[in-house]
């Protein structure tokens, strides 16, 4: 953990507390780092809910490129006061020594409720020894609860450096079956990989058999792996009577370097000109 | 219930046994169409109560009944604990499952954390409880420690105690004491004095359980007293109404303590409607049976009325861990049959 980031993050927790709150969160770390009883810290972790107000920060552009530039795709957007607060003093546990640093980190785990566990999550990129919080993390994604996996699986850079090819595909799967837009996962377009876009078709089609849509920005994820069953589909999205079907058939078409995809999206002129142009792409399909 | 007369005195709720004699009249059985007009438009709140043993049914009948919120003490679940695991499932459990359960059937869920007396005598077990405690005591919605004091009046107990009061102290929270049926009134007196000595303003205390026997003494020290109402032992009903007449409403609250043994989530309005049959005037009802509590309770800053006082919003079609209490093909009650007394 850099002392740079600790500091970004307190810039933007002082604009965004009253003096009683900073002085509160001071109070708790006020001696020399590592000199904090990790009881007093974690406590504090838990009483933030009692001290600080839940109203959602606000931060500049600046300090949003800061927080990029030291972890890219960090975001602390739209949190509230309490989880930042709580992410911060999280940052403030001694990890000099491993086995008492993972015992503690596991505690609070164990002990959370649920927006502790929100802000638990939220911090795994800040955290020391990133591989120890793996068995969490991809159980967070297994959660049914909406605000953690939120605070897994969207804006949150630590399941793309860390999670297996398995946990990532199921990550994903389980957005899109969340009816989550998956273009808020970090690292989409980096862990695209065949084996999801063949899962994805599975998927598609069960929702179809049900009479069920699945989110066009979806198909984002296949271009790449386009097969003849893929190709299939494509030709099913092309036959929608969704324009955003249609669009994101165009797009996979378009990402695609196998020649029959190419062929098919030949037949439909105005999307190939579109893809071709660059006037129509994937973000157009980010709802 | 299958316990024998001898089991239950081995094993009893709420460390209960059943020597106390029954004076008659102590206690009057009243059945839903006896009281349901008495109690029309009042609104209830049940400061101990062990809703983790309790089924849906009761949560359904609490909440026709005009119970908006409830505390739920961390307590003994009647059967010694094997490790900490146990006790942390448990504690989580009393700000998670049980509070999304409570608030699927319209009920606000508070509760007070803590080491109960009779588990305080494990010893090994319980310095491993008080190092993960303070983790949740500061967790919303928990309103004091407790429920804490005296079973046996060991010298464990008296640590654990002393501990968890100045724990209490620490986190600026009310304390809920526990009072032992054995030696009931020295207990009561050791506790408060314990509390006293710890520095603790007795008005941020209530003591439980009372009796006739006790509760001039808390009274009269400025404690809050509370009684249980238990339709066989501890406090009749009709019994709890002779103490009000006797002693007014002022820092008095009434609890059904209702848990895995023989009791009653409905004490409180029955005991409600019982009052109103004896010519009690409602205001002293409704402090009696909701706001001492909640002005109490409420000094841990932890308690929003605005939250259950017109009712408490209830969609059954909420998960929590991906679980709801409906079961397979169930449709969600209306939410408007919870919000009136019919
Ligand atoms: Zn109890």
């Amino acid at each position: 953990m850099s002392d740079i980031i600790k500091q970004k993050i307190w810039d933007i927790i002082a604009s965004n507390t009253s003096a009683a709150e900073a002085g509160w969160l001071q109070q708790k770390v006020a001696l020399a780092p590592g000199a904090v009883a990790p009881i007093e810290l974690m406590t504090a972790f838990v009483a933030a809910s009692r001290f600080l107000s839940k109203k959602i920060i606000t931060t500049s552009e600046a300090e949003k490129a800061a927080l990029n530039l030291e972890i890219p795709g960090f975001s602390v957007d739209g949190w509230s006061l309490v989880r930042l607060g709580r992410v911060w003093l999280l940052t403030q546990l001694d990890p000099s020594d491993k086995e008492e640093y993972v015992k503690n980190i596991e505690t609070l785990f164990d002990t959370a409720e649920m927006n502790e566990l929100v802000a638990l999550y939220s911090a795994l990129p800040l955290l020391s020894y990133p591989d120890q919080w793996l068995f969490r993390a991809t159980d967070a994604v297994r959660s049914n609860m909406g605000f953690v996996f939120d605070a897994i699986a969207l804006h949150n850079p630590y399941p793309e450096k860390h999670f297996s090819e398995l946990a990532w595909n199921q990550l994903v799967l389980k957005t899109i079956f969340n009816d989550k837009p998956i273009h808020l996962i970090e690292g989409l377009e980096n862990r695209t990989n065949e084996k999801l876009a063949v899962t994805l078709s599975d998927f598609a089609h069960e929702r179809w058999a049900a009479g069920r849509s699945v989110p066009a920005q979806v198909w984002r994820l296949t271009g790449k792996y386009l097969n003849s069953a893929l190709l299939a589909d494509m030709q099913h999205l092309f036959d929608s009577d969704q324009e955003d079907d249609r669009k994101a058939a165009a797009l996979a078409c378009g990402d695609a370097s196998l020649p029959a995809a190419n062929y098919l999206l030949a037949k439909y002129t105005d999307l190939e000109k579109s893809v071709k142009s660059g006037a129509l792409t994937w973000a157009d399909l980010e709802h | 219930m299958c316990l024998n007369h001898n089991e239950l005195a081995q094993n009893p709720s709420h460390f209960e046994d059943s020597e106390e004699a029954n004076q008659a009249p102590a206690h009057r059985d009243i059945a839903w169409n006896d009281y349901k007009d008495l109690i029309k438009g009042m609104r209830f709140f049940d400061p101990h109560i062990h809703m983790v043993s309790r089924t849906t049914d009761d949560y359904q009948a609490m909440n026709q009944a005009g119970i908006v919120a409830l505390i739920e003490p961390a307590f003994w679940v009647g059967q010694p604990r094997t490790g900490l695991s146990t006790f942390k499932d448990y504690y989580s459990s009393l700000v998670g499952w049980e509070r999304f359960r409570s608030s699927q059937f319209g009920i606000k869920h508070y509760c007070t954390m803590g080491l109960n007396s009779r588990e305080a005598n494990n010893e090994p077990l319980a310095e491993q409880v008080m190092e993960i405690l303070p983790l949740y005591i500061y967790k919303e919605g928990v309103v004091g420690v407790g429920e804490i004091g005296f079973d046996d009046q060991t010298p464990a107990e008296e640590k654990y105690y002393r501990l968890q009061l100045e724990l209490a102290k620490e986190a600026k929270l009310p304390v809920q004491i526990h009072t032992p049926h054995r030696d009931k009134k020295k207990g009561t007196e050791r506790s408060m004095a314990i509390a006293l000595e710890h520095g603790i303003d007795p008005s941020w205390v209530i003591v439980d359980h009372n009796n006739e026997e006790t509760v001039k003494s808390v009274l009269d020290q400025g404690f809050y007293a509370a009684f249980t109402i238990y339709p066989f032992t501890k406090m009749g009903n009709e019994r709890m109404v002779k103490v009000v007449e006797q002693y007014g409403p002022e820092r008095i609250m009434i609890n059904s303590a209702a848990d895995w043994g023989i009791s009653d989530p409905l004490a409180i309005p029955k005991t409600a409607a019982l009052m109103k049959m004896r010519g009690i005037p409602d205001e002293t009802i409704r402090l009696v049976t909701y706001q001492n509590a909640i002005d109490a309770f409420g000094q841990s800053g932890q308690i929003d009325v605005t939250d259950f006082e017109s009712g408490y919003a209830v969609d059954q079609t909420e998960k929590f861990h991906g679980n709801s209490i409906l079961r397979g093909g169930q449709q969600p009650a209306p939410v408007k049959d919870f919000l009136v007394i019919n």
